[in-house]
């Protein structure tokens, strides 16, 4: 074990301790909760009590939980006794008995007092009237996962005949229940063979222990029966077994079963076909078929062929991303996924106008054809095939050489078609065109795909007729506007991409009037009536600035554009989310007007003092938070590029921001005015230098010290040392966390070497009466009313030699492992807990209705 | 047979977080995305796999529909949308969409302020998700596609709570979400018109509850808070910003007002502000009364409520504080608590749900000895009072409402599963339809017998009148046309305008059989005595004997011919069109029974 998982069971184990104060609380709440006088407890309650009993048992075999602790097992024996116990709490036995079962020794205790059999058992609630309740079937096979860890639970379920109701409870009318089932017997099949084997298996001889053989067999008669919904039973854990289990005798179970499983793909009487590809997936993923890869790739193949378009897509996809894929079966999965576009692109051309995506004598596309042009089936199988198209282009390293120029031209074609602006006369081609008219789910795909294949090149020819789609999505009014939101973020890829290569040749002239024609469709897009466009507007603009600002045309375009204006006067939209939006976007605009080296001379509006008094006015008065943190978070981006001008300046400014942020209503504003705080420190030292300082000062020491020390006096006069105290005790934790370790931070600065404390809280004997007090007030925490700004009770924040002296002094460690301990008031103790769940009983029923 | 099947994510059997799928005539609809506040892990949403399961999220479903802004119906919203995937639209009505991010980013705030907690969505993620949100209008008819229809109906329980309707031609299902069927003090009372879906999914949270009103519950905390004041305490009402906290804040001003009281009542936070803008905003949602009396007075400018400064807390004399969080388990209402705990002249309200282990928990379940941070023990001398405000219907309510709907089966969700199965009962018995009560994971399947609309020309409707059959809603009567199936509609038209619309050419469809009689005399003669005997049978009919020798009754055409085999045998041949197959084969019947002797 390494030290660090040592480390983590010790801390645990601390954490989730039977203490003796629980010890003697456990008996209470057992006894309550047997009760059937008492009102159910809350769920919650119980789940929690499950997971503290799982972290109790988890690295505990021995016996002496349930030894030290009677009223466990007198608490099982007390709800069995029930005529009629309340599901919830039934249930709540079971999956309890299965934790505490979990370990072989608490196992035998358990099977000693015949609770285990009376409970999971013929006898036990499976033949009971309450077995009708899913929350009853479902604790019974969590309880058996839970203790499903060593042989003799093993043996006690085979032997017991409790397999045979794990099979039946496969078929479960419980989604939950259904599932959970088919997870067990996998776990249970893996545990089998993994702890009872002795001997490699070899597929001649396959002799599986019996617990196995039992799974294995029930599996087998499955996939022979003539009904569907058993099959799909025994494909739903094979695929979960194949997908979770890579050992080398998942190789000698597929090769008894692989026959039935290929009579599938031609099969119709019984209709499986959809549940195929996932199975063959996790096969063709698992690494350990290397004997038999040839015959597996020879199944994908035949699956490719077999399954529909739509059954194949998932298949098709993944096995692309498989490296060991042999050509010829990428060659067919390519297929599969190009097929739709191939035939989108071949309906919307003149005859021998384009070439196909795909030779057509690959494969035939009579299925792909009649799917697109029936009215049902279109839209599904496009989208499908679109959110394949952009999972595989949005792997870092492609595995194939897609026809990226072809696919841009199937997904333009798509996208008129959609927008109407394409009607071809080819049969095929105006159905498609009708069926997709207006199709926003086809939109949003084929803008997601159009948005990843900008990374590809290869596609540079077409960029003209791109950008025409793409501005008239932009232009019509009838864009939907989240279909408008995909469009923008496609655009901005592709304007990135289009700078690239105007930089490398000189389509200058094409680029130019692309951007005027972007930024005056974004022009009437801002004056949008409908705020999600007016805001997806805005955070194009941003985007846009993020990625070209050091482009000429780019600024230049945007500048001599209305957008900038447009942009400023959307900072008093009536929509806060806007005005936040705005304020990033002004932010940014800063960044090429009056921010860049050379300030373009267009007037009076883009004076860098305007705009800092813009947003410090949206700072103090906008009467909603998300612009307020947007201004913040842009001071911040300001000061981190060394925007704010001189340190002079900055000084300044960073004042006047501390002193509006400190008050705000809004934590996370006030979060943010604190790593502004922080950035500005760090900036201030690496001007000005690191303090020499590497001493405790001495008094006289300290005056040199503090005068030459000129980050120290910056600080103060810019009043970061009151915020920072101030927000010590702010009553949401995060900043009082945020500004500890900003002070910290200074502590090391200032003191790099230190001599550690013996005491917590003694007061040192330099500490004058003010600081004495601050001490004080800081260790109420968020308790402490009226904290002093500047003057009261003595404490000057302004002053270099008290605040040095308050750094040095104050425990800042202590209050930082204070305010880390936990961030919020929620009780997640177990003693809390089980305290909580006895003061319910009886009080309970009269306020547990109300969630709302 | 067409189905409908629910299964409950959430909500099925238990009041937590609701999140119901329905699948209706080949649509997949989500009902609700709560969030369980309880917990902190993956358990406080639903488990999203199930649907992932059966491939892309969005290719699946073809809508989420959120009923109202409370956190149990809406709170998984941005994580099923921002961080699981599900890309296509989501509809809520629009004071829903305008206030449901106050919650989740005042959640938000609890949420991350915690530690270690991981996989939460940012502020980023709602703004986008509220992007994708389509707002709707009350009884506007919203298309989702082609098929698929929804349409809102007014719930009552909070600002801007909807019931839907879910259409997919002729099938239909009607989801409640929380409802009202009372009028409160700002809102109205939850209505829907006599729909008849195939279901109802009713909220049952009182199912066995008749509730006392809620005037008294109303008079009761306004008493509490007298009382206090007038000893000189104060009074904590720990609130969550939005809601709840409005519906107070009225009650106490009407209270002050009347009662001249000068005791200074407070607002902690700055959200309050913008929780009565929208109230304000939204007035045309709120009721009567407060619609009424806007013009003269905004029943959400209080004259009375003020601002809060940390500072007031430690002010003499009594007060009323409206502090958030609702369950005391952080920020402002945790801080005022601690300082006003240890004096018994004071009182703590809390109007709503606590999760355990926290402070509001711990004090309902009268616990009075609470160890805080540093293992400092508060002891709690106030007095701690409980007050359930929640707006549902009770027993009453729900009957009221199916008695409206006339739905043809009833599922109930968000309730216990005991005091379900005693509605569940009552419903059966009193409107004799099936009712349901799946628990989460389990799907319900609900048969349905879609009677299919048929549109009818006018001018086969007209031509039917002329020949007396005038149409009446109480007289069903049979009618014949030809149906066509054309733009995803049924016509009744004429057999001509059919075949003019499809253009088709006429095919004339005839049945022939031969008839032997025995009759030695010639064949014209065998053909008079046929006509003289169909004349004499059918005097409604007009028969006919034609120049070359033929009879005609109707459209039916009788020839005579001998046999060639034997002469003393004539083969009558008999043709008739499919419209006058009764007729023909009346006659054939006849005419095998051979001719009368009389017959000359």
């Amino acid at each position: 074990m390494s030290r660090q998982q040592a480390w983590f069971i010790a801390r645990a184990r601390h954490r989730f301790a039977m203490t003796r104060e629980c010890s003697l609380l456990l008996p209470h709440v057992c006894a309550a909760l047997a009760d059937p006088r008492q009102p159910g407890s809350d769920d919650t309650c119980l789940e929690k009590l499950l997971d503290w009993f799982r972290e109790l048992t988890k690295f505990d075999p021995t016996v002496e939980l349930v030894q030290n602790n009677p009223c466990l097992t007198e608490f099982i024996t007390s709800v069995l006794a029930l005529p009629e116990p309340s599901p919830s709490i039934l249930s709540f036995t079971l999956r309890l008995a299965g934790i505490l079962a979990a370990s072989e020794n608490r196992f035998q205790h358990l099977q000693q007092e015949k609770l285990l059999v009376r409970l999971f058992g013929r006898d036990g609630p499976l033949n009971s009237a309450l077995w009708e309740d899913a929350s009853v079937r479902s604790g019974w096979v969590e309880g058996v996962h839970s203790m499903m860890h060593h042989q003799p639970a093993l043996h006690f379920l085979c032997d017991g005949g409790g397999i045979d109701v794990i099979f039946t409870l496969q078929g479960d009318p419980s989604l939950f229940v259904a599932s959970a089932a088919s997870q067990l017997l996998v776990h249970m099949l893996t545990f089998s063979v993994e702890s009872e084997m002795t001997e490699p298996l070899s597929t001649k001889d396959c002799d599986w222990p019996a617990c196995a053989q039992m799974i294995i067999k029930h599996i087998e008669d499955s996939l022979q029966s003539s009904s569907s919904s058993h099959i799909e039973q025994s494909l739903k854990l094979l695929t979960s077994l194949f997908g979770s289990c890579r050992a080398t005798w998942t190789e000698v179970l597929w090769l008894g079963i692989a026959k039935q499983i290929e009579s599938f793909l031609t099969e119709e009487t019984v209709q499986v076909q959809h549940m195929l590809a996932n199975l063959l997936l996790r096969i063709a993923w698992s690494p350990v078929f290397c004997d038999t890869k040839g015959s597996i790739w020879a199944l994908v193949t035949s699956a490719l062929e077999h399954l529909t378009p739509v059954q194949a897509g998932p298949l098709a996809v993944g096995i692309l991303r498989i490296p060991e894929c042999p050509q010829d079966v990428r060659i067919q999965a390519l297929t599969v996924l190009l097929q739709p576009m191939d035939c989108i692109l071949r309906a919307a051309s003149q005859p021998l106008e384009y070439a196909g995506l795909l030779d057509e004598s690959v494969s035939d596309p009579a299925t792909v054809e009649s799917l697109l042009s029936s009215k049902s089936s279109c839209v599904n199988l496009l989208c499908q095939t679109l959110a394949h198209l952009e999972k595989l282009l949005s792997l870092i390293r492609l595995p194939v050489d897609l026809p990226y120029m072809s696919l841009l031209r199937s997904l333009m074609t798509i996208l008129q078609f959609c927008n109407g602006f394409l009607s071809p006369a080819s049969p095929l081609g105006s159905t498609i065109s009708r069926i997709l008219i207006n199709c926003f789910r086809v939109q949003r795909s084929a803008l997601d795909v159009l948005a990843a294949l900008s990374k590809q090149k290869g596609c540079d020819t077409l960029l003209g007729s791109l950008f025409d789609v793409l501005l008239a999505y932009l232009e019509s009014p009838n864009t939907n506007p989240t279909v408008l939101k995909k469009t923008f973020q496609a655009t901005s890829k592709w304007l990135v991409r289009l700078q690239e290569l105007s930089c490398s040749n000189t389509q200058w002239q094409q680029t130019k009037k692309i951007l005027e024609d972007v930024f005056l469709v974004l022009q009437k897009r801002l004056y949008s009536p409908c705020w999600e466009v007016r805001d997806s507007s805005l955070e194009f603009l941003t985007a846009l600035i993020n990625c070209l600002k050091d482009q000429d045309e780019f600024r230049q375009s945007l500048l001599s554009s209305e957008v900038p204006r447009l942009t400023e006067n959307l900072l008093e939209d009536p929509e806060s989310y806007v005005r936040a939006s705005a304020v990033t976007a002004v932010g940014h605009l800063a960044f090429i007007t009056c921010f860049a080296p050379e300030s373009p001379a267009i007037g009076n509006q883009y004076n860098k003092e305007n705009i800092v008094a813009k947003l410090q006015e949206i700072l103090s008065t906008d009467p909603e938070g998300f612009p307020r943190r947007a201004v913040i978070s842009i001071f911040t981006k300001w000061l981190r590029q060394g925007c704010t001008g001189q340190l002079e300046d900055t000084e300044r400014f960073v004042s006047r921001v501390i002193q509006t942020v400190e008050h705000d209503l809004d934590w996370e504003v006030r979060l943010g005015g604190l790593e502004l705080v922080e950035v500005f420190c760090s900036q201030t030292f690496r001007q000005l230098g690191h303090p020499k300082c590497t001493y405790a000062p001495l008094s006289s020491v300290v005056t040199s010290y503090i005068n030459q020390n000129e980050s120290l006096h910056v600080f103060c006069r810019a009043k970061v040392f009151s915020f920072l105290f101030q927000s010590l005790c702010d009553y949401d934790k995060p900043i009082g966390q945020r500004a500890c370790d900003v002070l910290l931070g200074l502590r090391y600065t200032f003191y790099p070497v230190r001599t550690l404390k013996d005491s917590q809280g003694a007061e040192d004997s330099r500490a004058g009466p003010s600081i004495a007090w601050l001490q004080r007030t800081l260790r109420q925490g968020s308790m402490a009313q009226n904290f002093p700004t500047d003057g009261d009770n003595g404490v000057d924040f302004q002053d270099p030699e008290s605040m040095l002296l308050a750094l040095d002094i104050i425990d800042l460690e202590d209050l930082h492992d204070g305010l880390n301990k936990s961030s919020d008031h929620v009780e997640k103790s177990p003693q809390s807990l089980l305290q909580d769940i006895l003061a319910t009983v009886g009080t309970i029923e009269e306020n547990e209705a109300d969630c709302y | 047979m067409p189905e409908i099947k629910v299964t409950p994510l959430g909500a099925g059997q238990d009041v937590g977080r609701s999140c119901i799928l329905v699948s209706i005539a080949g649509k997949n609809v989500m009902l609700d995305c709560g969030m369980h506040m309880g917990y902190n892990d993956d358990r406080r949403f639903p488990d999203f796999s199930y649907i992932t399961q059966n491939g892309r999220l969005t290719d699946f479903l073809d809508c989420v529909i959120i009923s109202h802004f409370h956190l149990d119906h809406c709170g998984a919203l941005p994580y099923f949308s921002e961080m699981v995937g599900y890309d296509g639209p989501i509809y809520m009505t629009h004071p829903t969409k305008a206030i449901c991010p106050i919650l989740l980013e005042d959640y938000r705030k609890i949420t991350v302020d915690k530690k270690g907690e991981t996989n939460f969505f940012t502020s980023q993620m709602i703004k986008d998700c509220m992007k994708k949100v389509v707002a709707v209008h009350l009884h506007q008819t919203v298309q989702v596609d082609e098929e698929l229809e929804i349409k809102a109906y007014y719930a009552g329980h909070v600002l801007g709570a909807a019931m839907f309707q879910i259409k997919v031609g002729c099938e239909s299902v009607v989801y409640t979400g929380d409802y009202n069927m009372t009028p409160d003090r700002h809102l109205g009372a939850a209505w829907i018109d006599k729909c008849r879906p195939d279901l109802l999914i009713s909220e049952s949270t009182y199912a066995t509850t008749i509730r006392d009103s809620k005037r008294c519950r109303e008079r009761d905390f306004l008493k509490k808070v007298h009382e206090t004041v007038e000893r000189g305490g104060k009074v904590l009402i720990p609130v969550f910003a939005l809601g709840r906290a409005q519906e107070l804040c009225i009650l106490l001003e009407t209270f002050w007002e009347r009662m001249n009281l000068k005791a200074p009542i407070y607002f902690s936070t700055g959200l309050t502000e913008k929780a009565n803008h929208y109230y304000k905003l939204f007035i045309t949602w709120t009721n009567q009364k407060i619609r009424k009396t806007f013009v003269q007075r905004n029943m959400f400018e209080f004259k009375h409520i003020k601002a809060f400064d940390r500072a007031f807390a430690d002010n003499p004399g009594p007060m009323v504080v409206f502090a958030t969080p609702g369950m005391l388990h952080a920020g402002q209402s945790l801080q005022i608590f601690r300082k006003w705990a240890g004096n018994e002249k004071n009182m703590v309200i809390m109007p709503g749900y606590c999760v355990q282990g926290t402070v509001g928990h711990k004090i309902l379940s009268g616990q009075r000895k609470l160890e805080m941070e540093g293992r400092q023990i508060l002891e709690v001398k106030m007095q701690v009072e409980y007050m359930s405000f929640s707006a549902h219907a009770d027993a009453k309510g729900i009957m009221q409402l199916i008695r409206q709907a006339e739905p043809r089966n009833v599922l109930l969700v968000h309730g216990e599963a005991k005091k379900m199965e005693f509605l569940k009962q009552k419903i059966e018995q009193e409107f004799h339809v099936s009712c349901y009560m799946p628990a989460n994971g389990e799907t319900t399947t609900i048969f349905t017998n879609p009677s299919i609309p048929v549109d009818i020309s006018l001018g086969l409707l007209k031509r039917e009148t002329t020949i007396g059959l005038v149409p009446d809603v109480k007289k069903p009567k049979l009618m014949h046309g030809t149906l066509i199936m054309k733009d995803n509609s049924f016509r009744l038209v004429s057999p001509e305008q059919a075949l003019k619309e499809l253009g088709l050419a006429e095919h004339q469809l005839r049945f022939t059989c031969r008839v032997h009689i025995q009759d030695p005399r010639k064949e014209h003669e065998t053909v008079l005595r046929v006509y003289n005997h169909l004349k004499g049978v059918l005097k409604d009919y007009s028969v006919q004997h034609l120049p070359d020798g033929s009879i005609t009754v109707e459209s039916i055409l009788i020839q005579a011919t001998a046999h060639s085999e034997d002469q003393g045998t004539k083969v009558l041949l008999v043709s008739w069109t499919y419209q006058d197959e009764e007729l023909g084969s009346y006659l054939t019947s006849l005419l095998k029974k051979g001719l009368p002797q009389s017959t000359a």
